[in-house]
């Protein structure tokens, strides 16, 4: 009971962050939390302890998050769209150095806010959680061959978010 | 010159590149100053985007942060489940066990009470043929709320398949073979003298029912004004309505949920009664029990078996063949009283019992001080068993559904639970009410008032684990909550026993609280499963 206890200090912190993160609000993230961990009490037993614990942890609490998502059906914008048929547009280089330069984290995070539900996942699989592109695949329910497609795609739609002016200078750069 | 597009420069980035294509892309890199600055564009993307995501520029909220872990001391589960298993025989011996036998005594053996509330005979016929849109919404919304409640865990698909199998099995029970003859919204019904009606008789919305002639079956009249029986019934009377008078016979049972009941006639069975007024005259008779819920009750005519009564005035002036068991406020036993049985008596003042009377024993009477003993031990015993019995129903709660629990127990915190909890512990009974007498839905005014009980007495557990909470501090585990829900149930158990109605009042603030912070977290569970609009996405 100690052991379970020192865990929950040691991770409550970045799981209640990696959930203020994928969903839209603050109460819901603090419910995703305290019910994740309800959820690992019972799934502690399934844990193959040769693999890193944090990385099941993020597994668990992407599947959690995920599913919630799904039940309020956030991510329905994208279930629908081919990620496969998704034009790319070429960024200017420059320009998005120089929007980069200028983007604060808070912005980032501001833009991360706005993103669809599987784009801002993706980001967070990948960024805060570090988790590999099969383990983003399974968690999001794509194929493993579309993750990177996924990931540039959230980004291009970070970058719209970041600005509208500087998104438009960027698409200017074409392919 | 060619150059790399954005994607395999990622790929390149995230070394996701096999070896001889990044070796290709790097030496092009070299001398390609575009896809340099790509690169370099796409690295400082990630990590801003590294930084922006793993910044703690909020703080974790302190609920999050100050769960307590500890085990809890053996002896302290032994007693507890040890007091609520005594607190559940204790419960079944002394409240159940006897009601159910009184029931039973008054012709509701067994199963026979849900039976006669809805699938009885005519009432069941009466179903079928009054199955309205309206009907059928109420049983599908309340399908529809089972089936939000239960849809969060795909395990409890099993649950959902029995829960809807049983629905349906219900509805589509076999109904009995024989017909009803059913009349709608007359302003009067007569049969007259002479004629019979050979099977069910049903009337709904009659102002005016007299019953001259013989009904070979059972008469249920619902919303009825004034009903009248001079004839003679071979089944049962049902009566939802204003007033019934039995001036005939009836073979069956008499059961009326009326202003006033009035029997002149003989009834062969039970009369049960849910009533304001309910007089029996000297030359009635009922062949067995009479069970009624009243303000007044008269009996003059002749009983053949017990009389069970919850009244405000009692007055017996006849021959009663069984016991007399009464709980009012008084209770007078006439000159021409002559009670076979035993009479016990549970009032405010003493029995007035007329030297005519002609009594088998003496009456036993107990008096209803409203007041708890403070001095009994039994007293505090039976306060320590119904704090078992909390204990184990709150912990079947926490258990069967814990994320709920957790929610409700959040929502104590919250002034709107107050307010909602007081709308419902009012309105919810009045519109059950109104639905059972309307007879829009007879099955779903039921399942209110039980699913109500049960809420109102789950409220306080919800108290307990917050008041809990605040003694030791925040939980998330089991053992934790479970201990904290002990503690806080001794609390409030503590709180009710203080005098001079100050405890009843902190009794029915507990219960509309707790009852509120239910209904708030069901409220916001069936929310989130509404879809919610896409976010926006800027262009």
């Amino acid at each position: 009971m100690e052991a379970w206890g020192d865990l929950y200090r040691e991770f409550a912190g970045p799981i209640f962050r990696f959930c203020r993160r994928t969903l839209p609000a603050r109460e819901d993230a603090e419910d995703a939390t305290m019910e994740i961990f309800m959820k690992l009490r019972e799934k502690i037993g399934q844990y193959d302890a040769s693999r890193p614990f944090q990385a099941w942890l993020y597994k668990v609490s992407a599947n959690h998050c995920w599913d919630m998502l799904r039940r309020r059906r956030i991510r329905q914008d994208l279930e629908t769209e081919g990620v496969e048929e998704m034009p790319l547009e070429h960024p200017d280089p420059s320009q998005l150095d120089r929007m980069l330069e200028e983007s604060s984290s808070e912005d980032v995070r501001l833009a991360l806010a706005k993103l669809p539900a599987r784009s801002r996942m993706a980001l967070v699989l990948r960024y805060y959680a570090e988790m590999s592109y099969d383990e983003i695949a399974d968690s999001i329910g794509v194929r493993r061959n579309f993750v990177g497609v996924v990931l540039l795609r959230a980004r291009h739609q970070l970058r719209a978010a970041l600005g509208g002016k500087m998104a438009a200078g960027m698409a200017a750069g074409g392919s | 010159m060619n150059h790399y597009d954005e994607i395999t420069c990622l790929q390149y980035l995230e070394g996701l590149l096999e070896r001889p294509r990044a070796l290709e892309l790097s030496a092009h890199a070299e001398g390609c100053q575009q896809c340099r600055v790509l690169l370099r564009a796409l690295e400082s993307e990630s990590k801003l985007l590294a930084l922006a995501l793993r910044e703690q520029e909020e703080a974790v909220p302190a609920r999050l942060l100050s769960p307590v872990f500890r085990d809890k001391t053996p002896w302290a589960w032994i007693v507890s489940f040890g007091m609520a298993a005594a607190g559940l025989l204790w419960l079944w011996n002394s409240v159940i066990d006897p009601w159910r036998a009184q029931l039973s005594q008054a012709g509701f053996g067994e199963t026979d009470l849900l039976t006669m509330m809805l699938f009885r005979g005519s009432l069941w016929n009466g179903w079928q043929t009054m199955w309205t849109m309206i009907q059928a919404l109420a049983v599908f919304c309340f399908a529809l709320l089972g089936y939000f409640l239960l849809r969060r865990g795909s395990r409890r698909w099993h649950t959902v398949a029995m829960v809807l199998a049983a629905v349906m099995g219900v509805m589509f029970l076999p109904a009995r073979t024989g017909a009803a003859e059913i009349h709608r919204h007359q302003s009067t019904y007569t049969l007259p003298a002479g004629s019979e009606v050979k099977t069910d008789l049903i009337l709904i919305g009659t102002m005016s029912t007299q019953i001259d002639g013989t009904v070979d079956g059972d008469v249920l009249v619902i919303g009825g004004q004034r009903v009248t029986v001079t004839g003679h019934v071979m089944g049962d009377v049902i009566v939802f309505g204003q007033t019934v008078t039995i001036n005939g016979t009836v073979d069956g049972n008499v059961r009326a949920f009326v202003q006033q009941m009035t029997l002149r006639g003989k009834v062969s069975r039970n009369v049960s009664a849910w009533v304001n007024t309910l007089d029996t005259d000297p030359g009635s008779e009922v062949g067995r029990e009479v069970l009624a819920f009243a303000n007044v009750i008269t009996t003059e005519g002749r009983v053949g078996g017990d009389i069970q009564t919850f009244a405000n005035h009692l007055l017996v002036n006849g021959p009663v063949g069984g016991n007399i068991h009464a709980t009012c406020d008084q209770m007078t036993l006439g000159s021409s009283a002559q009670i076979q049985g035993a009479t016990v008596y549970k009032g405010r003042h003493e029995a007035e019992v007329d030297p005519g009377a002609k009594l088998a024993s003496p009456v036993q009477f107990t008096l209803n001080t409203r007041q708890p003993e403070y001095t009994s031990g039994k007293y505090y015993w039976h306060l320590a068993l119904s704090w078992g019995a909390a204990f184990i129903f709150g912990l079947a709660l926490l258990l069967i559904m814990p994320s709920l629990f957790i929610e409700a127990v959040r929502n104590t915190e919250s002034l709107a639970s107050a307010g909602f909890g007081a709308l419902l512990i009012f309105g919810v009974p009045i519109v059950a009410i109104l639905v059972c007498f309307t007879v829009v839905g007879l099955a779903v005014s039921i399942s209110t008032l039980m699913i109500y009980v049960m809420a109102v007495y789950a409220g306080k557990m919800f108290i307990a684990v917050w008041l809990g909470q605040k003694m030791f501090g925040a939980t998330l585990s089991t053992g934790g909550l479970i201990g904290r829900l002990a503690v806080g149930l001794v609390v409030i158990y503590a709180l009710r026993q203080i005098p001079y109605t100050i405890g009843i009042w902190i009794g029915l603030l507990i219960a509309v609280w707790g009852m509120g912070a239910l209904a708030l977290a069901l409220y916001r569970r069936l929310q989130r499963t509404q879809p919610a609009a896409p976010l926006a996405v800027a262009a």
